[in-house]
């Protein structure tokens, strides 16, 4: 695997958390809330593996549930070792995105 | 929900993809249903979701390479590799349903078919001399020669997937029926050959037909009570 894509996945992960935090989410509706914040790049399938690896490392539950539709969707919510892999991965990404950003703006140069 | 039901499900929300995405879909669907050892019901479970997913797309335009990308194959692997494996109590079962079945038509056939020989047409004896160790020896290589078999003929459905040139069906016929007629000929064969030993019983020979069905009558609940095959 790329470095790029290695990281992309580890970022990945911690959006898809936090977006199943906020509520109850199935499949389709995770890649549109996705690349509703601009995460274009990221094709819609890649969540469907990343979301089996979750519920592997039992971060997140699916159940499936009629949906308003009608058809049954697979509904998905944190469990309680979910929430704390979030916390973590904000704490790590709080800690290392403004040093990155600094990093990148000013080209390497010491302020 | 159960895989079965996400199955029956799925074959009905399937007719609702456009032509090109129906195919698509479905070599995905053979490609990863055929990769073994995998846990049916996650299996099942992400295979509805991408279905729904590519419902949904359609629906707005979306192209199926849109979402997975131009490399199907390299997808459904990708995903494959995250599908948990089945649990052993569930292979056990599998296995276990597989055997009675297997041993119960046998017995079954044998059993009626001497039968009848014997009572209609005065052929053979209505005493069968079951010689135990060639029995069970005899058992247990069909049970691998089926093992085989199975193998085998997956392993060819999971490769016709993803072929953008559809290969002859006269040739496919063929490759099937040289496939299967190998496999029935060495069960055959080994039945044939196959030398009397360990200790022998005689038999009236009803009493194969009698076990057999049987044994089918409990392969047929075990699938019932633990929903098997269906």
């Amino acid at each position: 695997m790329t470095l790029r894509s290695q990281l992309l996945k580890g970022i990945l992960e911690g959006c898809i958390l936090a977006i199943i935090d906020q509520q109850p989410t199935y499949g389709y509706e995770l890649s549109v809330k996705l690349q509703g914040f601009g995460l274009t790049d990221v094709s819609e399938g890649s969540i469907y593996p990343i979301l089996l690896r979750l519920q592997k490392e039992d971060l997140i539950q699916g159940t499936l549930q009629k949906s308003e539709a009608g058809p049954k969707r697979k509904y998905y919510h944190l469990t309680s070792e979910g929430k704390k892999a979030l916390q973590e991965f904000k704490l790590h990404w709080n800690s290392i995105k403004p040093p990155v950003d600094k990093i990148m703006e000013k080209g390497g140069k010491y302020l | 929900m159960n895989a079965k039901d996400i199955i029956q499900l799925n074959n009905e929300q399937r007719e609702k993809l456009s032509e090109e995405n129906l195919q698509i879909y479905e070599d995905m669907l053979i490609y990863i249903r055929l990769k073994s050892n995998k846990s049916e019901q996650q299996t099942e479970e992400v295979l509805l979701e991408l279905l729904d997913h590519m419902l949904e797309a359609q629906a707005e335009g979306k192209k199926a390479s849109d979402i997975f990308g131009e490399d199907y194959k390299g997808y459904c692997d990708e995903l494959i590799k995250e599908i948990p494996g089945e649990k052993s109590s569930t292979i056990a079962l599998f296995l276990g349903f597989i055997i009675i079945q297997f041993i119960a038509i046998i017995s079954f056939v044998h059993g009626a078919l001497g039968f009848a020989l014997h009572y209609f047409f005065e052929l053979g004896s209505d005493i069968f001399q079951l010689s135990l160790g060639k029995g069970f020896t005899i058992i247990i290589i069909d049970l691998l020669i089926l093992y085989l078999f199975v193998k085998v003929v997956l392993k060819w459905i999971q490769g016709s997937a993803f072929k953008t040139k559809k290969p002859k069906k006269s040739l496919e016929f063929f490759q099937i029926w040289l496939i299967s007629t190998t496999f029935i000929g060495s069960m055959v064969l080994i039945g044939y050959f196959m030398p009397d030993f360990g200790l022998t019983l005689d038999i009236p020979i009803i009493t194969f037909a009698v076990i057999g069905a049987i044994l089918y009558l409990i392969s047929i609940i075990l699938n019932k009570r633990y929903r098997i095959t269906k």
